[in-house]
This record gives C-alpha cells, structure tokens and sequence, in this order.
C-alpha cells in the first residue's frame, strides 16, 4: 500500500512532481557543472599559464657564469661546461615527466655578419620531433616556449621544411642591417662560415630582437661544440609552492624520509628541478622565479575564486531546492491532514512524503548530473577549448547535497504539517 | 416578465445528459429551491444560470438577454453585473478580512467603498468580526460574509449552491432567515440544495431527476 | 476608496497575510539577485583584481634613454610617471648599471631604488634582507658563487673613475665598502648582478649619471598600456616606453580566457537560477488557481486577474532584488577580500539592473501560470474541494 500510495502521487500529481524534479534537476546540473569546473579548473589554468615560457631553466654546474661574464668562449668542451645533448630524452622520463609540457635546448656563439657588426647566434628547436625511449613522440620547441612573440615577416622556422641552412632574426637586428624575410645572408662564426636563408623576422620586445635564432646543429657546427649545449629551457605544469616545498628546495637532505616522499612525488617546481638534475649530467636545475611564483599566485586566486563561486552556486541551488520542495509539501496540507483523520500514525505519513520527494529528487538529481556535465563541457571547449575532465567525486558531492538539502526542505514543513489539527487542515481555516 | 428563462435547455458531456431538454421560468422576486439527488443536473443547471457554463442546446434569457450566445468576456461582465454568487464552501479570499473580501467583489464590479461594505456586514450581523480574517471565523460567520459580498452590488439574481451544507443548525437558521429578509425586500433567490429543510422555506421548489424537471410545485406553507 | 487604492490594499495583503508563502517566494528571488548581483560584480572586478596578481611577473613596461633627444634622469621619470594614472602604478625600479671591481674581478653593479624593485619584481627571493642602510648590498647568486661570498660578508668595491693615460700615470679611483645582507634568486639574468642603492652607488662613482633603464609594474589592460608607451614616447624627451611583451602579451592572453571562464561561469549560473527562481514562482502562483477561479467567479475580467498577480509579483520582485543586489554585494566582497586581499567598488548601477531583472524575470514566472489559471472555468475549480 505504501508503495501504491507512493506511485499514485508520482504519477496523479505528475506536473507538480515533474516541477520539483525540474527544479532539482537545475540545481543538480549547477552543481555538477561547477564543482566539475572548480575542480579542473587548476590544471587549465596552468596549461594557459604556459603562454609565459619556461619556468625552468638548466644550466651547467660549473661554467655558464664565466661564460657570461668573461666571453669564455667555448672552444676546448671542457667536461661541466656544457650540457650533453644526448641527455636531452631524458627530462621525458622523470618521474613528472607527464608534467613537462615543452622543453628546447639552446647554445649559443657570438657570429659577424656582412655588413661588419657582430650578434648573438642561438641555436635551438624550433618544432622539434622527438622520439623517446618510452615510445612516445611530441614536437617540442621554441615555438611553444616564446608565444609572446610576433613574426613580423615570413613566418615560424619548420626544422622539416625548411632544413637546416635556415634561421629567424630578431626585429632590431633586421631593421639595423636592411634584413628581410627570404634574403640569404652570410654569417662568420669563429669556426666555420655558413650561408643561411632567413625564414621569417620577429620583434620579441626583450633582448632576442638583437639575436638570431638558428637550428641547433648549424650553430653547434659555427661553434665546434657538436653534441654540447648551453642551457635548456623546461616548461613543467607545477603544484605550487607551500613550506614543505621551500623547504626541500633549500636543501632537499633536510627532509625526513617521508617528508621527502612527499616532495618527491609532488609537482613542486622544486622537485621537478631536482628529478631533472638527477637524470642531467653535471647540471643545475633551477626555477625561473619570475614565471614560477607568478604562476602559483595566478593558481590559487583562480582556484579559491572558483571554489567562491562554486559555493555561491551550491548554497543557491540548494536554497532554491529546498524551498520548493517546501512549498510544495505544504501545499498538501490537507492530503496530510486526510491521512491523519483516517487514523495513519505519523511515521507513515512522513514516510509516504519524504520517499515521493527523495525519489523525485534523485531521478531530478541523475539528469541534472548530466546536463550540468554537459555545461562544464561547454566552459570547457568555448574557454579553454579542451575537455572538462570528468571527476567521479562529484557524483557523490552531488547526490548527498541533493538529499540533504530536499530533506532538509520537507522535514520541517512535513512536522509542522503534523503538529495541525486534521479537523482544522480539512475545513481549510 | 420574467427575470430568468430557460427553453429547452440541454447540456450535453459525452453520453451523458448533464440537462435534458429543460424549460424553465423564475420571476423576478421569486424564491426558487432547486432539488435532486447527486447527479439529478443541479450544479449543471447552476453553472448556466450562474453563466459560469453554456448550455450545449437552447436558450437561457436573464432580463431578456439570451446568454447562451454570450462570449465569455461578456457573461464575466453579466456575471459581475447581474448575479450574487454563494457557494458551499464559501470560498473567502483567505488573506483578506471580512470587509475586505465584501469589498472585492465592489472592486470588480465598480467602486471599492468600505461603508457601504460594512453596513452589508451588518445586514448579516457581523458588523463586529469586519476586521477579521476567514480562519478567524466560524463556518456560519463565513457564510454571512459570503452573502454580505453577494449583495453588495445590489444584485438581480442571487444564486446560491447549497448554502447551508457545511453548516450546523443554528448557522442554518440564520442564514434562511437572511434569505427570507431579502426575499421580503424583492430580491430574486435561487437556492441548490438537496436538504430538504431548506428547500421548504422557498416560496417554491423545483426537483431534477436524471437532467429533466421532475417536479415544479409551489409551496403552500410559504411565507408562514 | 479609489479602485487603486484597493488593487494595493489587495496586494499588500496578500503579501504580509500570506506571509509564509510569501518568504518562499521572496527567498527564492532573493537569492536569484544575489547570485546575479554578486557574480556580474565579480566579472567586472576579476581583471583589476588579477591583474594585480598578474603583477607578479614583474615589470610589464621598460623606460629606456631616447639618445640624443635629452638627458634620461629621475626628473624624466617623474615626467613620465606624471603621464599613467597613479593609482595603477605598482612598482617603479630604476636601474643604473657601472661596472666596478671587487677582488680584483669585474663586476656588474646596480644601483637602484630598493622599495621600488621589491614593487616591481615580487618574484625576488632574497636569503637574508633587503638593503636598508647605507652601503649595504644585495649580491646576485651567481655573483656570490664567483666571488664565494655571503651574508654578512663585507665587500669593497673599487670604482675607476678615470683610466691612466699620458696626463695622468696613475688611474683615479674610488672605493667604498659594502655589507653583503642578502643574495638573490630569481632563477634569471638578475643573479648576475650586485645591487646597491642608488644614493651608494652615486657616491662611489660621483658625478650624478643618467639612468640605463626604468623598469615599471603597472596595472593595466595591454591596450592603456600601449596608449601609455605612446604618449610616453611622444611627450616625455629623453625617455623611450617599451612594452615587456613576454608580459603583457601573455597576461592578456591568460587574462581573457580567465574572464572568458568567469562570464560562462556566471552567464550559466544566471541561466539555472533565473529558471530556479521562475519554477519557484511558478509553484506558488499555481497553488491559487482557486483564488483565482473565485476572482473570475466574482466577475473579474481576465486583465485585471492578471495585473493583481502580476503586481504582486512585481513588488516581490523589486523587495527581492533590492535584497539580493545588497547580499550580492557583500558576497562579492567577502570574495575580493579572501581571494584577493582588497576591497571591491560598488557599482551603483548594478543596483537598478538587479532589481528590474528580478522584476522581469519575477512577473515571467508569473504571468504564464496566471494566464493558464484565468482560462479555466471557474466552475471547476470552486466545486472541487
């Protein structure tokens, strides 16, 4: 009979029920689509955060600074002074190895060009393909690492298509020496001469536009430095930093061993660096600050301001639910005050109106979950143009919040329904 | 001349003769008691006569309109116009106090005017109670104020379906006794009703049976 | 009493006598304006509040000395600076650089305004503190590996002020020592350097010189900035304004798709709410299709039936979205204050667009179940219990 009587007002009441499951389905669907959002939301961010560049850079142990200050110029290789090329697969089998999203190598050699100046020459990817040891292939390159520039003339550098007598110059440097896209020019390296067709010109806005940027084996070739580099440049998707993590990058020995675990096998900025130097030969690893820093500020506002939000959309809905599913049961004030003349006790008349509304409740709940999932879809292709990943926690999130907050709407207006007298419930005063 | 006439009238759902070919004539100041068992066609026949219905043949002539051929814009103008609804649930707005759900009724057919709202009030006695809300007051007392807001605009027919069902005696007394007043003062009364009690105080009843008029009889103890 | 003095006394008594039902309905469109108040103050503020987190990056614009068009010192800055708005300035760091000895090895040194850098490049880490006092230095990391010195190390710096030549045999030079109190990380070109403050290193080199290069923070969309960089260039002789573009360029790349996800975000929750808001409505008019069979019973025209719903509706919906523009409000607020550490600005015209919204959206709702409910017959709906 329970169960009859649960039945017939599903289906006799058929347009107030399908209002209520309506109106919980658009609860459930913003539920779902925020906390779907909220929680994904970090690892998009963090892929758009990649338009900034690397936030790593390694460089060799020993040497890079005289280098720099001294214009040692690298013609003995001495060991610890440069990197070794044939390490470069390596940063792809790290243990976040996942997380490395770019990654170009760079070496760099002063040239003199015809008209008599002289410029920096970097030599590096620029959409190069890479086949690891663990079989799986990507392109990888300056390309990806320096977004912010803009290609006046000509266009990106295709290592395949172009070759390797090919290189892009900077805008500064173009406009002093009467440059353009498509002119071959001769540059002078210290060991070797080559002739090189110039694909494309860019204004970068910082001290590129005074360089030119080469495949890596021509100027490792004007250099004689076969098989060395200079520095690499990583851009990882990192956790951001907490003490744990600025501990450990102070000096990593200092952890306890599970601390060290902790750190190991999380996606700091300085755990990665450290990963990275342990598969480099005699390299340092360290953060770009700039970039790193930025990003885990930019991270948590845009997490804690998702969560914000979210909980404005959750406390909405549910309020919105909850006083619906109010209205509505004491709407039947005198269904309950009947059964109460008829001598039902009150446990089974709770029972009756709590069962119809928990199980409108949920078959709203269940296509809510899908439409909200189809919503997160939506942020997620027209913002970030990929997938919201589906997250298996929110079904529960989603599914107690939608029984909670309709109990939480029936249970007081089915006892104070209670508490009225029938006689008065059934003569409508 | 007659105030209300209906010439064969039918009104038909389905299969089923709500109103079988009717013909009927109320006078004005008349007091008419309609009675019949369920289903004899009485709430039919008060509907069409209440013009809240129209009848599926025939003609149904209030003041000599026919309102049959009405639009329903119009018979909620001939409604609000002419007729006094009294229902047996009362049916007050039950947010408004007493004066306030007589004034309703003024509001829709001209001027609200609360004076004229309270001395209705006090024509049934409950000139005290004007300020109370319909939960506040007995069954008998909502009544009262149901029929205070069915004369307020001086109707020429009032129309009331089974005015004492949810009553109790006393209440019933009183209201048949306000009845009889009006009827004294000349106002048209038609009373559905399947108690017999009440049908007797009417100058004169009529009994439906299976959608027809079964009986048409004055009553001679009228007025005694 | 006039016919609208009493469409009025209807009204209000409907909502104070009924005022359970009245709370659910007023509840729901409350917390519709809320959402709606609270969430489009967000997306308004969302680019001046990032943006300031955005500032992290460091300098998004560079002052550079325009040659042979006027001297490039700190009256040109202040001309400059004169130009932007102050109260989008974040940093300002001047930089001048002198190459100087210390042990004998060729060093780089920076003189700079020490507050202004800390402003314009939050991503310094410094080990120990930042120069406060005289002749204190921050030391570049790679700096102190070449020099294997420290915190708390004392340095002297010898400046050459002019080389040895015929006139005069021996060079002239002027020394000056320094307490190391901080070395700095960036992870950058910055680690190449010593920085001591410009007061230190005008004294050390003594005649005054120019400035090489104004590093600015500024908060500003890349299009203010780029009408900045032009006026700059334009009016101020001397100085030449060039946009950082690995900064700005990326920041309002990021930026866009950041407000892109705040407007979805909000323009959903809007929808699903505004739907919420309007179901609830809808369910607390269909419960009186009785009052309303009465109304018509009593010889009420359909209009009139609908103008009292709809008029009580109508205020529902202005008392509701007065509400929620407040609530909305302050919720916006709490936001701004535990995400962003700042306070928002009122927008006072998001007041009006909330409460005409929610009386919109209000009389809706309210008009369709209305509407159904005037074209029963009121017959039906008084005969059934």
């Amino acid at each position: 009979m329970f169960f009859r009587m649960i039945r017939g007002a599903l289906t006799r009441q058929r347009g107030k029920m399908l209002m209520i499951a309506l109106t919980i389905a658009l609860g459930a669907s913003l539920a779902t689509a925020m906390l779907n959002v909220m929680l994904d939301v970090g690892d998009k961010v963090n892929q758009e955060l990649k338009t900034y560049g690397a936030n790593i850079t390694v460089v060799p142990k020993a040497a890079s600074v005289l280098n720099n200050l001294y214009e040692v110029e690298g013609g003995e290789t001495t060991e610890g002074a440069y990197l070794r090329e044939d390490e470069l697969g390596n940063i792809k089998t790290i243990f976040w190895a996942f997380n490395i999203v770019d990654f170009s190598p760079f070496i760099d050699t002063e040239v003199s060009l015809p008209g008599g100046g002289t410029a920096t020459m970097v030599g590096t990817w620029f959409n190069h393909y890479l086949s690891l040891p663990t079989g799986e292939t990507l392109y990888t390159g300056v390309q990806n690492l320096r977004t912010w520039w803009d290609i006046e003339e000509g266009q990106w550098l295709d290592e395949v298509a172009d070759g390797a007598d090919t290189c892009m110059v900077g805008a500064a440097l173009a406009k002093a020496n009467g440059i353009h896209a498509g002119d071959v020019i001769r540059v002078n390296g210290r060991y070797a001469d080559a002739n090189l067709r110039v694909v494309g010109v860019y204004d970068s806005g910082d001290d590129a536009d005074e360089q030119i940027y080469a495949p890596m084996e021509i100027v490792q070739e004007l250099s004689n430095t076969d098989g060395y580099l200079t520095s690499i440049e990583v851009s990882a998707i990192t956790t951001p930093d907490n003490e744990l993590a600025i501990k450990a990058a102070k000096d990593p020995k200092s952890l306890s061993v599970s601390q060290y675990e902790t750190w190991y096998c999380t996606a700091y900025v300085s755990s990665i660096c450290y990963q990275i130097q342990e598969v480099i030969t005699d390299s340092v690893a360290s953060p770009v600050r700039k970039v790193a820093d930025s990003e885990g500020a930019i991270l948590e506002k845009t997490e804690l301001l998702m969560v914000l939000i979210t909980i404005l959309a959750l406390v909405g809905s549910g309020l919105g639910i909850s006083n619906l599913v109010t209205a509505s049961v004491m709407e039947r004030s005198n269904e309950i005050g009947l059964l109460k003349a008829i001598g039902a006790p009150d446990r089974s008349i709770t029972a009756v109106v709590l069962t119809e509304i928990v199980l409108t409740g949920i078959a709203g709940a269940v296509v809510g979950y899908f439409v909200g999932f189809g919503f997160a879809q939506i942020i997620g292709h027209s913002v970030f143009g990929s997938s919201i990943e589906m997250k298996a926690m929110v079904i529960p999130l989603v599914g107690v919040l939608v029984v909670v907050v309709t109990l939480l709407g029936s249970i007081p207006a089915v006892r104070t329904l209670l508490r009225l007298d029938p006689t008065v419930v059934l003569h409508g005063r | 001349m007659s105030l209300l006439e209906l010439k064969n009238v039918s009104k038909i759902y389905g299969d089923l003769h709500a109103l079988d070919n009717v013909s009927l004539k109320v006078d004005t100041g008349e007091w008419v008691a309609i009675m019949g068992p369920s289903g004899s066609g009485k709430s039919t026949m008060m509907n069409i006569i209440g013009c809240m219905d129209k009848p599926s043949k025939g003609e149904v002539l209030l003041d000599g309109v026919d309102i049959s051929k009405e639009s329903a814009k119009s018979l909620t103008r001939i409604r609000r116009d002419k007729i006094g609804l009294i229902f047996q649930q009362f049916h007050l707005v039950n947010y408004l106090t007493a004066v306030e759900n007589v004034m309703v009724s003024q509001y829709y057919h001209s001027m609200p005017d609360e004076k004229e709202a309270m001395q209705a009030l006090e024509r049934v006695g409950l000139a005290d109670r004007a300020k109370h809300l319909p939960s506040q007051l007995s069954g008998g007392e909502q009544q009262r104020v149901c029929i205070a807001r069915a004369l307020i605009n001086y109707p020429e027919l009032l129309l009331a379906d089974e005015p004492t069902g949810n009553l109790d005696e006393a209440n019933e007394n009183i209201v048949l006794d306000i009845f009889s007043q009006l009827h004294k003062e000349g106002t048209t009364l038609v009373v559905v009703t399947h108690d017999p009690e009440v049908a007797e105080v009417a100058q004169r009843t009529i009994t439906l049976g299976h959608g027809k008029i079964m009986k048409d009889m004055i009553n001679e103890n009228f007025g005694r | 009493m006039t016919k609208r003095k009493m469409f009025f006394r209807m009204i209000t008594a409907s909502l104070i006598r009924r005022r359970s039902r009245m709370l659910v309905a007023l509840l729901a469109i409350a917390v519709g304006a809320t959402i709606l108040s609270g969430l489009v103050t967000i997306y308004y503020d969302v680019p001046r509040q990032m943006g300031a987190a955005f500032r992290n990056y460091g300098a998004n614009m560079i002052l550079l000395p325009d040659a042979g068009n006027g001297a490039f010192n700190s009256q040109t800055v202040d001309e400059a600076l004169s130009l932007i708005a102050a109260d989008q300035i974040v940093g300002v760091a001047p930089y001048r650089y002198e190459t100087v000895a210390i042990n004998e090895q060729p060093i780089l040194v920076a003189g700079t305004d020490m507050a202004g850098a800390k402003a314009a490049s939050p991503y310094w880490f410094i080990n120990g503190t930042w120069p406060e006092n005289e002749n204190e230095l921050l030391l570049g990391q790679e700096v102190a590996q070449i020099l294997s010195a420290g915190e708390g190390d004392t340095l002297t710096m010898v400046y050459t002020l002019s080389e040895a030549d015929e006139d005069n045999p021996v060079s002239q030079t002027s020394e000056q020592r320094f307490k190391v109190v901080g070395v700095l990380e960036t992870g950058g070109s910055e680690e190449e350097y010593v920085y001591i403050s410009m007061a230190d290193l005008e004294k050390l080199t003594q005649p005054a010189g120019e400035l090489d290069v104004v590093e600015l923070s500024i908060s500003a969309s890349q299009s203010e900035l780029e009408g900045y960089t032009q006026t700059i260039s334009d009016r101020v002789d001397g100085a030449l304004a060039k946009l950082v573009k690995r900064v700005t360029q990326s920041e309002s790349t990021v930026l866009t798709k950041l407000q892109s996800l705040v407007l979805l975000v909000t323009i959903i929750v809007l929808a699903l709410t505004m739907i919420c808001v309007a179901t609830t409505m809808t369910a607390v008019v269909t419960e009186r299709r009785k009052e309303i069979g009465l109304r018509k019973a009593l010889g009420a025209s359909d209009a009139s039936i609908i103008w009292e719903f709809m008029g009580e509706g109508l205020l529902l919906g202005g008392v509701g979205g007065l509400l929620g523009a407040g609530l909305g409000f302050a919720f916006a607020q709490a936001v701004s204050v535990n995400v962003f550490s700042s306070s928002i600005a009122f927008r006072p015209l998001l007041l009006p667009i909330t409460v005409i919204v929610s009386i919109l959206v209000t009389g809706l709702a309210c008009i369709l179940p209305v509407r159904s409910a005037t074209e029963i017959d009121p017959a039906l709906v008084l005969k059934g219990e």
